[in-house]
């Protein structure tokens, strides 16, 4: 079967759904690659990449839709696309469903197989084609550079000869995907980085980028996110209000702020409000990323970037991914050439869409002429519910005190109990025994303390050595039988005969062993 | 300070004594050189000289009484032994260390046996002697117990009988052992209805000889609890199934040093003393870390099997996703951390040598690759190192459980060889599993989990292993040589 990208036509889409690196994987799936001319122009790859590639550059986005039988998009298609297009293609893109249900309608009636991008649900498994979250991380990545761009200062603190720079002090509000990658690409240009999220539990994720999780002290009943799919939900207007007093108190500290919060199927929550921006210093710069969704500022203006009378700059583009159509193309072409490798099981060119498989099943909207959206809930978990973290009471320092000094009583108490007991036996044994026995029992109490210190500190990976060391000198046995067999006896001659038989056999056998092995360990 | 020592041999007493003294302080460096592994190539020396210099010295110590023919025989026995030992020390492959281990303990024991045997007769003779009045005319070893008085002969006695039992005890344990190991015996645990009460009543009953023995009884006492010692010793090692081997091989180990040194009592010998306690206690470390890598009790090992607790653990949902050879490449090339986590399985199948070569690939190509070993890994202690060390793996990536169980969340790959156990998070998520609490190795925290298995049964211990149903492992199968070959064919 073909695969076939056309030219977005979006205004201002630069990406591409199709890279001459995916083209590859998919020829080695068994299917064959055309491009429409000049779609990946603005990505930077010249049709002549494609060519290279193995991939037909199609003239025309006619004549790809009608020659391709699979089509792969990164926009939703248009009113006139779909109108434009045959019956019964496969089409893999973005489609947002819940937003766009005419079109759905539309591809339901052109009898067109619709797998949606944005609807692959957050699992493990599906993780490589999780497009939201490549086109995520880029965003966060793109964020940080604009602010960079429209901020009149360095983000790291420096001492130079002309002065001392005081590091920049970035904010970031809400720590998904998106955030995160702000907050990774902010702490590593060397700024401040304070980040929150209403989900306690990032926290940890927060922390270990690099970043100040700000903490706010408020008592609810955390909802797991969990439940959400690892999404966010609304919050209580109470600890709403805490987290603006929060948000009010940093404001006229922090430099730069990147707004990443989103509530799935919701308008973005309010979370930077006009007097925040007053109180904020002339040339701070607010990027707020949820602009297609109203912004989490109230002063976004989408597409735009304005300045505030107080000189703040609000950036509110909802392209960032294309502004790095480049790596945003290789991302999202990786993420649906994952997407037709899960579709075709067989690896021969030919899609299966298999209605058992969470995954295509959550992505697929239409399918023979039927929408299948919204797909029942999916039999994984997305993520596993956090198990309540039991909290330690904290102990004081007198109960501290009071633990070790009752630990120490015991272990006290242990050990003296066993020296009282070894001493009485010993001296118990030595009220009958003669003193030539006790003169021997000292040697082995004496070689067992030995023997303890000095095997502890034998090296774990050299216990095999060990064994067949200790077992060439347990073959000291020999002197035993040597005293014995110069006896006058023939029966004791025999035995002890046989005996230094044996022993020499393991002495010899032994150590020889044991050198063998002792040999073989090298360093690298 | 000996008073086996007699004053006809060829050096002084005070020769020997000193002769003693070097070679004891050379045993415990040799020992203590193990602590690191360039240390160790040197020590082991000091072990070779302490031996030959004791065995010279007592051979010159013994004098010339029984004429040359006795330097012949001794000569005889110890290039024919040293033969036998050579060919088989040269011929064992290190897969076997186990079982030839257990091997040589058997001679250990039998020597203590034979040795305990010759002690009575000896006593018998020259108790004889005395009361005939000829004992002037006595050498070796009769010579120095007709100076015995009569409470000296009754301590004799019960050294004499304790080394005999642990002596007839590692014997034929041993035996059994190396049965197990070397695949002659099947490993399973063998239960016999009331097999605790069979113990207590043949250890009653050896006791009760021991005591009719002290009491003037005569050789059969003996020779009865030599055959009783040796039927507990071969019931003892039955009952104990394949994994826990570690323990029991350490334990015999440690047998075979408490055997010599209760010979070394019953001689009167210092030298066979202090080495029979420094082996002694080496052995009871070793099971005790053996014990402690499993989290059980030393007693509860020994009793042998898994002692009928309740197994109440979690079934688990889920499915056991398969991997083939180029899936599980294709996750090597993309990683930069790879933790290999070898066990018994590697071992079987033979595969390190396939495994050293799959990491000097990886090595090659600038990532870091390293060995995570579970004390508990194989079938006696250090048995994994001994056989990477074998297939040329560097030692310092060959890490212990310790050192690496920290490093698994920032691992990418980890390859699960033949191992189960010992890497089932059941021990610390399930209170009711049997292996709970055992320590594990964490390889499910890495971020993606490859287990190189034969099928889908359970481990040893028959315990289900929820690692296998992770969302990040997937299932390797196949014969763990076969699966590394063909691993470096898709690395190609």
């Amino acid at each position: 079967m073909k695969v076939g990208a056309p030219k977005e036509t979006a205004p201002g889409e630069a990406r591409v759904a199709l890279t001459p690196d995916s083209a590859g994987r998919l020829q080695k799936l068994g299917y064959e690659c055309l491009v429409e001319a000049g779609a990946g122009a603005k990505a930077s790859i010249p049709d002549s990449a494609y060519e290279a590639a193995g991939v037909t550059v199609v003239p025309t986005a006619a004549e790809l839709w009608s020659q391709a039988d699979i089509i792969v998009k990164v926009r939703e298609p248009s009113e006139a696309e779909i109108a434009a297009a045959p019956d019964g293609k496969t089409l893999i893109g973005f489609v947002w469903p819940a937003a766009n249900e005419d079109l759905l309608k539309k591809m339901q009636a052109k009898n067109m197989t619709v797998l949606a991008m944005d609807m692959v649900p957050r699992i493990s498994r599906a993780q490589k084609m999780d497009a939201l979250s490549s086109m995520a991380n880029i965003a966060g990545y793109r964020a940080v550079v604009e602010a960079g761009n429209n901020f009149g200062r360095f983000f790291m603190g420096q001492m130079t000869a002309a002065g001392k720079v005081p590091p920049a002090k970035v904010l970031v509000v809400g720590a998904g995907v998106a955030g995160l990658a702000a907050i990774g690409t902010s702490v590593s240009l060397g700024a401040i980085t304070l980040a929150f999220d209403v989900r306690p539990e990032v926290a940890e994720q927060i922390e270990s980028m690099g970043a100040e999780f700000v903490f706010l002290d408020f008592e609810e009943k955390a909802k797991d996110g969990a439940e959400t799919g690892g999404y966010a939900a609304p919050s209580s207007p109470e600890f709403r209000e805490k987290q603006l007093e929060k948000f009010r108190e940093l404001a006229p500290d922090v430099d730069i702020v990147i707004t990443t919060a989103l509530i799935p199927n919701r308008p973005a929550p309010e979370l930077w409000t006009e007097d925040m921006v007053e109180a904020m210093k002339p040339g701070s710069v607010i990027v707020d990323l949820a602009a297609e969704r109203g912004g989490n500022c109230t002063l976004t203006k989408a597409d735009e970037k304005i300045v505030t009378d107080n000189g703040v700059t609000i950036v509110g583009y909802t392209d960032f991914p294309s502004r790095m159509a480049t790596q945003a193309s290789n991302l999202y072409a990786t993420n649906v050439r994952h997407m037709l490798d899960d579709l075709t099981p067989d690896k021969d060119g030919r899609p299966v869409v298999n209605m058992d498989d969470d995954v295509i099943r959550g992505a697929l909207v239409t399918h023979e002429g039927a929408i299948t959206w919204p797909p029942p809930a999916p039999k994984v978990k997305a993520i596993a519910a956090a198990k309540p973290k039991k909290k330690e009471p904290e102990e004081t320092a007198e109960e501290k005190s009071a633990r070790e000094a009752k630990e120490l009583k015991k272990s006290l108490n242990r050990t003296g109990l066993m020296l009282g007991i070894g001493s009485l036996l010993i001296l118990g044994l030595g009220t009958v025994a003669p003193p030539s026995f006790m003169q021997h029992f000292i040697v082995f109490v004496l070689a067992v303390f030995v023997g303890y210190h000095v095997i502890w500190g034998v090296a774990h990976s050299l216990h095999t050595p060990l064994m067949a060391i200790t077992n060439a000198i347990s073959s000291i046995i020999i002197v035993g039988a040597l005293l014995q067999i110069v006896s006058g006896s023939f029966l004791v001659m025999l035995l002890a005969a046989l005996s230094v038989l044996m022993a020499s056999v393991n002495i010899f056998g032994g150590f020889l062993v044991t050198r063998r092995m002792l040999a073989m360990f090298q360093r690298s | 300070m000996n008073e086996g020592m007699i004053s006809e041999g060829l050096i002084s007493d005070g020769l020997i004594g000193a002769a003693y003294v070097v070679a004891a302080v050379l045993f415990i460096l040799a020992l203590g050189g193990l602590s690191n592994q360039e240390k160790a190539k040197r020590a082991i020396w000091y072990g070779i000289v302490g031996m030959a210099l004791a065995v010279a010295a007592t051979i010159a110590a013994t004098g010339d009484a029984a004429g040359i023919g006795q330097y012949v025989l001794i000569g005889l026995m110890v290039v024919a032994g040293g033969i036998a030992g050579w060919i088989v020390a040269k011929r064992v492959q290190m897969t076997q260390m186990p079982e030839l281990v257990a091997g040589f303990h058997s001679l250990v024991g039998l020597a203590a046996v034979f040795i305990g045997i010759n002690a009575h007769l000896e006593m018998v003779r020259a108790l004889a002697a005395k009361s005939a009045g000829t004992a002037g005319e006595l050498a070796g070893f009769a010579a120095t117990i007709a100076k015995k008085t009569p409470v000296e002969l009754s301590i004799l006695k019960v050294e004499l009988f304790l080394g005999i039992l642990i002596g007839a005890i590692t014997f034929t344990g041993s035996i059994i052992a190396y049965g197990k190991l070397s695949g002659k015996l099947s490993s399973a645990a063998l239960t016999l209805p009331g097999r605790h009460l069979l113990n207590l009543v043949a250890i009653v009953a050896c006791f009760a000889l021991g005591y009719l023995y002290l009491d003037g009884a005569g050789l059969w006492t003996m020779l009865l609890v030599a055959i009783i010692a040796g039927a507990i010793g071969c019931h003892l090692i039955l009952a104990i199934g394949g994994a826990d081997m570690p323990v029991v091989v350490s334990m015999l180990n440690s047998y075979s040093g408490w055997a010599a040194a209760a010979i070394g009592f019953t001689l009167g010998n210092d030298l066979l003393i202090v080495t029979g306690a420094l082996v002694g206690s080496s052995g009871a470390i070793l099971s005790y870390i053996m014990c402690k890598g499993m989290n059980r009790s030393f007693i509860s090992v020994i009793l042998g099997g898994w002692g009928g607790e309740s197994t109440s653990s979690e079934a688990v949902d889920g499915e056991m996703i398969e991997a083939r050879a180029d899936a599980v490449a294709a996750a090597l090339q993309d990683a930069d951390h790879v933790v290999i986590v070898p066990g018994y399985g590697m071992a079987v199948a033979q595969a390190q040598a396939a495994v050293s070569e799959l990491t000097k690939r990886l090595r090659d190509q600038g990532k870091t690759v390293r060995f995570a070993i579970h004390p508990v890994a194989g079938r006696l202690p250090g048995h994994m190192n001994v056989l990477l060390a074998e297939a040329k793996v560097p030692y310092d990536i060959v890490l212990e459980m310790e050192e690496i169980n920290e490093d698994f969340p920032q691992t990418d790959v980890v390859i699960v060889i033949g191992a189960n156990d010992i890497v089932n998070p059941a021990a610390q998520d399930d209170p009711g599993s049997p292996i709970a609490g055992m320590p594990v190795l964490e390889v499910w925290k890495a971020r993606q989990v490859f287990v190189c298995k034969r099928g889908r049964g359970t481990g040893y211990s028959g315990i289900e292993n929820p690692l296998f149903f992770k969302d990040n492992t997937r299932m390797f199968y196949g014969d763990a040589r076969a699966s590394m070959d063909a691993l470096l064919k898709e690395l190609d």
